[in-house]
């Protein structure tokens, strides 16, 4: 069975363009409340938010028996890499984000969970002619292949989306993202597959899960949930309740099942310790209906194609 | 054409920030009003209530130093600490009365300033989830109180933004139709819209159909000008940059409407210098009409009335671009 992290940062004040919600609160405070999440395992951390004191934060990992998913390196900065720094035209910066992500790779080594998950936001471009995107990749290249040779123990999980805050991503998708990987044959790049992300790029998540594992680069896994149209980082099942069961049930079929989820669930104006827990909870409750799954009876069903029998079975679970 | 006047959004010189990140560095009001009084082509300014209306007579001068006029009073009923479950349509009454009185406010200094025009985009009031809101009971509160407001002084016009999404995966007031729908149900003629251009491509419309519906109620009042990559989101870019065609068509009909408000620059200059995209936004507005004029806005119309078609519409249109050595023309 997969164990549950939250994103640290989703567990303190959050803002968007219009709104700021929830208080800003302390590394500690971060831990008290994952405590209080029901059916939380650990945590997802945030680099370099969390890690401005790493004694403090080994203390509080000791203190409340958390595990740890990743790392999640943060590749924008206020005041900085505007125009990307993976794919920034100048030198300095890409060489920069490089040296940035290796000290965090060493934490990862440190902290035991060996995997970085970072989402490229300022990677991309908003306008026509604005990026030469040959170059783009080939700086891509450059500076990903560099950073996974520095400890190829060390997995990096490239959380790809379409947009926001840029027009367009330059890894906006699955098939994207396994190219790229594959065009830098590092074995330990690879992606995160964040349900709410594929969703928003019009995939089915298990079909991204099953292309992904093909390549072998299904590295890690975000649950969250939309409408299809934006990233709104809602509980999981609130909208695409057969899409999450299928999910899980080819998650299984592709071995990953002795891992982490990870959750990028925005509270805005709820009460971020109960949003989380009903995330917890209604990921174990879609988990129960994906157990009724009789898998030969459902290869048998996969084998016919026949939605007329599969939707009525399915149906029939509940 | 008629008659462009540009304005811009003076909340967008200052700092920024998205889910993600902060651009720009925090800018006075003194700062924010003389780079647009520097920006090519701005004659016109909106400013955001309260926030920017703190000091009148300080503000009354910087406007008359750099000869700006206050085009709108931009209000603001979306702030988290009193409006966290909506606005006009929020169950609590205090947060209601809080919201309507803010716009009253707004509504008298328009007319202290001689904007006589507030703009407001209902942001606060939404919802994320199925079976959040009884529609029904929240939709009968955002009317009443859009209606206490546009009440409250006929001689100051309100402008209602409507934006399909955004902090809410729903907002109330999502598109075009549901902003005539809350005109008509208000039934008062000072109360319209303000046309975010933007807004509408992410709410999958031509603009220039909003404009032409909105016009036929009398309701179209003010817009704002921007464009986006089309995929739902509101990026608040540089007009014309992705949908040039549509907004040549956007042009064209403001035109035909005989349009006479202002042209409110609505963009996000994220890492640009605020200036320099404010004043080529401007510039692309003016050179896409003129473009219209030397395409020939009357022969457009004539398509149209012979029934469109959209071969010819393009070969007429597309006669700006260099000619082929093999071309021949439909008309």
């Amino acid at each position: 069975m997969n164990k549950l992290a939250i994103i640290s940062a989703f567990l303190g004040g959050q803002k968007n363009r219009y709104m700021v919600y929830q208080d800003e609160c302390s590394l500690a405070e971060k831990f008290a409340r994952v405590a209080r999440i029901q059916g939380a395992d650990g945590l997802e951390l945030c680099y370099p938010a969390d890690f401005e004191n790493p004694n403090e934060l080994k203390g509080l990992l000791e203190q409340y028996k958390l595990g740890v998913s990743a790392i999640n390196f943060r590749s924008r900065r206020t005041g900085k890499w505007l125009r990307g720094s993976f794919v920034s035209e100048q030198k300095s910066e890409r060489a920069e984000v490089v040296d940035d992500l290796r000290r965090t790779m060493d934490f990862a080594a440190e902290l035991g969970c060996n995997r970085i998950t970072t989402c490229p936001l300022n990677e991309g471009a908003d306008t026509p002619f604005e990026m030469d995107y040959v170059r783009a990749y080939d700086y891509a290249v450059e500076t990903f292949s560099a950073a996974c040779a520095h400890n190829r123990a060390v997995r990096i999980c490239i959380e790809y989306k379409k947009n926001d805050p840029m027009g367009r991503c330059l890894l906006g998708t699955a098939g994207e993202t396994a190219a790229f990987a594959q065009i830098t044959g590092a074995e330990n790049l690879g992606a995160t597959l964040d349900i709410g992300h594929a969703l928003y790029a019009e995939e089915r998540p298990a079909q991204s899960a099953a292309l992904l594992a093909k390549a072998n680069r299904l590295f890690y896994v975000h649950l969250n949930d939309n409408d299809g149209r934006a990233d709104w980082d809602l509980l999981p099942g609130a909208f695409h309740t057969w899409e999450f069961v299928e999910l899980f049930y080819t998650l299984r079929k592709l071995g990953y099942d002795d891992d982490w989820y990870g959750y990028d669930v925005v509270s805005k104006e709820l009460d971020i310790v109960e949003n989380l827990t009903a995330a917890m909870t209604l990921t174990r409750k879609l988990e129960e209906i994906t157990d009724r799954i009789d898998p030969a009876i459902m290869d048998d069903l996969q084998t016919q194609r026949n939605s007329a029998r599969t939707l009525p079975y399915l149906y029939s679970l509940l | 054409m008629f008659n462009l006047r540009f304005s811009a959004n003076a909340g967008f010189y200052g700092l920024r920030r998205d889910r993600f990140t902060q651009y720009q560095p925090p800018r006075s009001l003194e700062e924010r009003i003389s780079l647009i009084a520097r920006t090519q082509g701005i004659k016109g300014v909106e400013l955001k209530y309260p926030a920017d209306f703190a000091d009148l007579p300080l503000l009354q001068t910087l406007l008359a130093d750099h000869d700006l006029m206050l085009v709108a009073v931009n209000v603001d009923i979306k702030d988290a600490q009193h409006f966290l479950h909506g606005a006009l349509s929020a169950p609590d009454p205090a947060a209601r009365r809080y919201a309507v009185t803010l716009l009253q406010e707004g509504m008298d200094i328009a007319a202290e300033l001689g904007a006589n025009l507030v703009t407001t985009c209902p942001l606060a009031d939404g919802y994320d989830y199925p079976f959040q809101l009884d529609y029904s009971t929240t939709w009968g509160r955002f009317i009443d109180s859009a209606h206490e407001v546009a009440a409250y002084r006929s001689d100051v016009r309100f402008c209602l933004e409507y934006q399909p999404h955004e902090p809410h995966a729903h907002i109330l007031l999502n598109n075009v139709g549901k902003v005539l729908h809350v005109c008509a149900s208000v039934g008062l003629p000072n109360i319209g819209a303000n046309l975010d251009i933007g807004h509408a491509f992410a709410a999958l419309e031509a603009p220039a159909e909003a404009a032409a519906l909105l016009a036929s109620q009398n309701r179209l009042f003010y817009t704002h000008t921007n464009d986006n990559t089309g995929d739902g989101g509101d990026s608040d870019m540089i007009s014309g940059s992705v949908h040039f065609w549509h907004w040549l068509e956007l042009l064209f009909t403001l035109d035909r409407l005989g349009y006479d408000g202002w042209l409110g620059g609505d963009i996000v200059p994220k890492q640009m210098d605020p200036v320099a995209a404010y004043s080529t936004n401007s510039l692309m507005v003016q050179r896409m009409a003129a473009l219209l004029e030397q395409i020939g806005t009357e022969k457009i119309a004539a398509l149209q009335a012979k029934g469109g078609n959209p071969a010819e519409m393009f070969d007429l249109l597309s006669s700006f671009m260099p000619k082929l050595v093999t071309e021949t023309t439909l008309i």
